[in-house]
């Protein structure tokens, strides 16, 4: 027997091991977000305060009244249902056809498109906006949605292509063979079954794109200044209230999004590959 | 599905349908050749020294090299320099510190989350979902507050009265923000492959006597080893090409790479340099790049 593993046969001791393990990786994840949540409604936290001396929501006033801050939360709003509409006409269609149909390199094309994974990003984002500049993109709207499409193309078409691919074909060909016409079937008994998948990559989609700053930056700069984009300066030159405000502000799409669509996302589909720092 | 019965009629359908599946696959294919193929193409060239003349930012760099025929004459002068060196060591530390803490912590999420039943471990699953509700920006400026000097972390440690010294703007910062986003992904890929390890083969090799460690090395991490190149591969990607986390929690001197190329590209001018770093980092990245598109495909062929 290992000199190791005299502990794990003794229940309370590994029992107490575990739970200090997994206290430390609570307080890891956690203790950073809480102190940023303070931070937002904090007016006065001196070091060595473990808390803010005095609470307050001034900043909250300020970050509303800013012009740059709404600016930003249009384009925002523009940008990350535009590119969840153009990637959803880009690859719906060619998911399906993945998942249905027999095609000469279907199955080069169908791994080819995990390229845009197997790329350092910054790297490609900068290679990317070297090319748009010969194409004049370089800070336009569509030269941003353009670049963003890039994460989008393999959960947008891999997770609904497993989607299509599990629906039972006897349903479709009983409603054949009661006379429903092709496009009926797909519209009344294909679509439906594989919607939680399309569901699925669309809110991830369209989270990608409202959470995205690294493309956005070297592409859309200076004129598109997306949220997290603002961020970056905000951080810089501003006290730590209104970095902390703003940050509450740009994650509650996310959190309120991510948990109506919970039961859909615990289906099994988010280890397709969520983000990459 | 095919109701014609003559062997012609049947190819035609087949013809129909490879090329009706051929069209509905061409929108992604083109944005693929667009913004990767066409790009990096480019780049590889305009780096050998050959400067197309249509292209603006190529022309107006700072410290350009031009030539006729392909030359390494940039790459030379790149390897040269010392920040160079510097950053790409910052950034091979960072890399493989990450893989390393990211690797030993989620395996041990997994385990747990895959071999215990109860309230405690269902709120592991929950936990260690938060990252990814989390915008990565969002997260390095939570850190940077919480870790940076004078931080709620320094002033905890000071009322127990230890000293502390802050990572943030050094390499270890960089590796903690790495690690705090990298983690839904790879317990996410290595629970799932956890999942499709039974029961009963950990049970049987339990009652023969085998050690935990034993079970760990003989067992799971064969059958879970797909999940685990994946993770590793997709990290070291990741991490090598990272930019938000690094210029957020890194220092000014060395850099890694994602952030001097960052800045080589828009503040100093210098495109050919950024795109000479880009092409270096693409290269640095294919043996990861292949074996991760190779494990995922692999990975699927075994889902289906």
């Amino acid at each position: 027997m290992k000199p190791t593993s005299w502990f794990w046969h003794y229940p309370p001791l590994r029992k107490a091991l575990t739970i200090i393990m997994l206290a430390v990786f609570g307080a890891f994840l956690l203790l950073p977000l809480v102190s940023l949540l303070l931070w937002a409604v904090a007016e006065r936290w001196n070091y060595p305060g473990l808390i803010p001396q005095q609470f307050g929501l001034r900043w909250w006033s300020w970050i509303f009244t800013n012009a740059d801050i709404g600016k930003a939360a249009r384009w925002s709003a523009l940008t990350a249902p535009t590119v969840t509409l153009v990637s959803a006409a880009v690859c719906l269609p060619a998911a399906y056809a993945f998942a249905r149909f027999d095609f000469p390199l279907k199955r080069v094309l169908y791994v080819s498109l995990l390229a845009s994974n197997a790329f350092p990003k910054i790297g490609l984002y900068i290679v990317i906006a070297a090319f748009f500049f010969q194409l004049n993109l370089i800070g336009t709207f569509w030269g941003v949605v353009l670049v963003q499409l890039i994460n989008t193309l393999v959960y947008m078409t891999w997770i609904p292509a497993a989607s299509f691919a599990a629906v039972p074909r006897e349903l479709e060909e009983a409603a054949r063979d009661l006379g429903a016409s092709p496009l009926k079937v797909f519209f009344t008994v294909t679509l439906p079954f594989a919607m939680p998948g399309i569901i699925v990559a669309v809110i991830l989609t369209f989270l990608g794109s409202l959470d995205e700053s690294q493309a956005t930056l070297v592409v859309g700069a200076p004129e598109i200044t997306t949220l997290p984009i603002l961020m970056y300066t905000l951080v810089s030159s501003y006290p730590e209230p209104v970095g902390a405000v703003f940050s509450v502000l740009l994650a509650l799409p996310s959190v309120v999004l991510l948990l109506l669509a919970r039961k859909y996302l615990l289906g099994g589909y988010l280890a397709a590959g969520f983000k990459g720092g | 599905m095919v109701r014609a019965h003559r062997w012609s009629a049947v190819s035609r359908a087949r013809s129909k349908e490879a090329l009706v599946g051929l069209l509905l696959v061409a929108p992604p294919t083109l944005v693929l050749l667009f913004l990767v193929v066409i790009p990096a193409w480019q780049a590889v060239t305009f780096s050998l020294g050959i400067v197309p003349a249509d292209n603006v930012a190529y022309n107006s760099s700072l410290n350009l090299i031009r030539s006729d025929t392909p030359t390494l004459a940039v790459f030379r002068r790149l390897f040269a320099t010392r920040s160079f060196t510097q950053n790409l060591g910052l950034t091979f530390f960072v890399t493989f510190a990450t893989m390393t803490l990211l690797t030993l912590v989620s395996y041990a999420l997994a385990l747990y989350a895959r071999f215990n039943r109860g309230r405690l471990s269902g709120l592991v699953r929950t936990l260690y979902l938060i990252p990814m509700f989390v915008p990565a920006i969002i997260a390095g400026y939570a850190l940077t507050i919480f870790y940076g000097d004078h931080g709620v972390f320094q002033a905890a440690l000071n009322r127990m009265g230890l000293p502390y010294h802050s990572p943030i703007g050094a390499g270890w910062g960089i590796v903690l923000g790495q690690l705090w986003v990298s983690i839904p992904f790879a317990v996410l890929m290595l629970s799932s492959g956890l999942d499709g390890v039974a029961e009963e083969q950990v049970e049987v090799a339990r009652d023969a006597g085998a050690s935990f460690w034993v079970i760990l090395w003989r067992i799971l991490l064969p059958l879970n080893f797909i999940p685990l190149l994946i993770v590793l591969t997709f990290t070291f990607i990741g991490v090598f090409g990272s930019f938000t986390i690094p210029y957020l929690l890194g220092g000014n001197a060395p850099q890694m790479l994602g952030v001097s190329m960052q800045l080589n590209f828009s503040a100093f001018r210098q495109q050919q340099i950024a795109v000479a770093l880009a092409v270096f980092s693409f290269l640095v990245c294919a043996v990861a790049g292949y074996l991760y598109v190779y494990a995922t495909t692999r990975r699927q062929q075994g889902a289906a």
